[in-house]
């Protein structure tokens, strides 16, 4: 197993998920269209509210996390799926490859979209309503994009472990996981309005503190004392298990023959 | 003698239900050896687990019990130095459908870690070989079925694996290019001396292509050997029809060569020889000197679903 084998493996789902989304018309929508409806219908809200600067960053903020870590997610969820939907999947497990090769690849286009998706909107946000996106400054900003990949890499494989395990039926979680993750981590409101119940959830999630630490730069107080240290803390373990959590899944999945029913 | 393949005591069993509490049972201590260098067939009707059978082998599916070694490598424990040998394609095998012919390939060569020049070349010689030259920048969706089926054998060669795995590797393609698929397959074998391990349940196809056959029946190889040493071990060969002209009383039927029966029904004559290519003329000579002569002689070849037919029944 040679460095450049691996690299090799990682980069074969990198260029096809490249391919993918010059290609697919569904790629390119998801990267422009529901972008751009986002932070102009929210930016819109917010003028109609006639909001303070301070209080349209917050509320942007959760639209820029959002369309940003979904496009990542999808990515990598997208690198199975493809499969899943062409019925290919066999013929990529059948070769020596493992998950990892699948998900670093994949994320890497991810990240690539994402980037380009938080750039479009964080410049339409500043110049159309007011946002002040570099006031946490840019090793803020940076620190911010790094939670919210994280966050991506982490809903992405949990994806494709419910995708391994329950086929077809899980598919629908690649939409579904950054919006409910979004609605309890604070998406446009602080968690002290969650109730009990959905505050003590959103305090398991990395993305909330990723979100408070942002936030905190406009004069938004988090509700721990070093937000993002917890929310990489949480998020670094959390990468660790949905990783054994998906080969964990291929295991059970090679066992019930999901994979071989995946590709009939 | 080599194998390529070395099943003992292999058992699989598909949980259904919701909870999974239904077990229903495929493969039950089944026993099989593949050599090397064969055209090797699995066959078999539908469902009676054969695409079960070749998935454990190709690593795709764990078995609930038995030892399974492939190219002397446990698919369990060393699936992952398996895979580097191995390939695998089937009948309807699909891909992603934007991907052109030769994206198709080059993904699937960049997952065995092949890159540069060295797969571009190895793209060139698999295109050239199943000549899909002018097809190279069409995307999957737009490529016919044959097409379809060249693109997965070249895919499945990109690796150039030491055992290929193709399961049904005809259906669902028309009569011509079934035929046309069959013959890459054996000229893959002969020229490379591939081990070549196929599942299909056309009789027809494996009296074609197999050096040897295994029939599959209730998770269980019910025989297996090369077809003529088959049909010899349950007494099934062509049928010669003679219908003759004189009564061929007198005839002494034991000096007819290769002869493994006989049934008569005056003017016609039924014998069932082992090789009907082999024994017309000596038997045709043998009757011409005891004096028979014969209006007609119709030879029907035993198939194997004659065979599989008294296996199975």
């Amino acid at each position: 197993m040679s460095l450049l084998t691996e690299g090799i493996k990682i980069w074969a789902f990198a260029a096809r998920g490249g391919i993918m989304n010059r290609r697919n018309f569904f790629a390119m929508f998801e990267m422009f269209f529901w972008p751009l409806v986002a932070v102009f219908s929210v930016g819109l809200l917010t003028q109609f509210l006639r909001l303070d600067e301070a209080t349209v960053s917050f509320v942007l903020t959760g639209a820029l996390a959002m369309n940003t870590m979904q496009i990542v997610q999808l990515d990598i969820s997208y690198a199975l799926l493809y499969d899943v939907w062409s019925k290919s999947l066999k013929h990529g497990f059948v070769a020596p490859i493992r998950l990892g090769h699948i998900v670093l690849g994949s994320g890497l286009i991810g990240l690539l979209r994402g980037l380009v998706v938080f750039v479009i909107m964080g410049v339409l946000s500043v110049y159309y309503f007011d946002m002040e996106l570099l006031r946490p400054g840019w090793l803020a900003l940076i620190w911010f994009l790094i939670g919210l990949f994280l966050m991506a890499a982490i809903a992405g494989t949990l994806v494709i472990s419910l995708v391994l395990i329950f086929g077809h039926r899980a598919e629908i979680t690649a939409w579904a996981i950054t919006y409910l993750l979004m609605i309890l981590c604070g998406l446009y409101y602080p968690i002290s309005l969650l109730p009990s119940g959905a505050r003590w959830l959103a305090e398991f999630i990395p993305l909330t503190f990723f979100l408070e630490y942002f936030r905190s730069f406009y004069g938004f107080p988090a509700s721990v004392a070093h937000p993002l240290e917890w929310g990489l803390l949480l998020g670094l373990g959390y990468l660790v298990v949905s990783y054994l959590l998906m080969v964990l899944s291929l295991r059970a999945s090679l066992s019930r023959g999901t994979l071989v029913k995946l590709s009939e | 003698m080599e194998l390529a393949v070395k099943a003992q005591g292999l058992d699989k069993a598909y949980r259904t239900g919701f909870w999974g509490r239904q077990v229903k049972p495929v493969l039950q201590g089944l026993n099989l050896e593949v050599p090397q260098g064969v055209i090797f067939g699995i066959l078999g009707p539908n469902g009676v687990g054969k695409t079960t059978l070749i998935s454990i082998l190709a690593t795709l599916l764990r078995p609930d019990a038995g030892e399974v070694a492939v190219l002397g490598l446990d698919v369990r424990r060393q699936a992952a130095r398996l895979r580097e040998r191995i390939n695998l394609a089937g009948g309807a095998t699909k891909f992603i459908w934007s991907l052109t012919v030769v994206e198709n390939l080059r993904f699937y060569g960049h997952l065995y870690g092949l890159w540069g020049t060295f797969l571009a070349t190895r793209i060139e010689e698999l295109i050239e070989l199943f000549e899909l030259g002018p097809q190279r920048h069409i995307p999957f969706d737009r490529l016919s079925s044959g097409l379809k089926q060249r693109l997965a054998l070249a895919k499945a060669l990109i690796n150039a694996p030491q055992l290929l795995f193709l399961d049904e590797p005809t259906g669902g393609l028309d009569p011509v290019m079934a035929q046309h698929t069959r013959d890459e397959i054996r000229r893959l074998n002969q020229l490379t001396g591939l081990t070549i391990l196929l599942t299909t349940h056309n009789l027809r196809e494996a009296e074609y292509l197999c050096d040897e056959v295994a029939f599959l029946q209730q998770g269980r190889i019910l025989a297996r050997g090369p077809i003529p040493e088959l049909q010899a071990r349950l007494g099934l060969g062509d049928q010669l029809i003679l219908t003759f002209a004189n009564d061929p009383a007198g005839l002494d039927y034991s000096r007819l060569p290769g002869l493994l029966s006989y049934q008569e029904r005056l003017p016609v004559v039924e014998l069932v020889v082992d090789q009907a290519e082999l024994r017309l003329a000596p038997i045709l000579a043998e009757l011409q000197r005891n004096g028979n002569s014969l209006t007609k002689v119709q030879v029907r070849a035993v198939d194997l679903e004659v065979l599989y037919r008294e296996l199975t029944h």
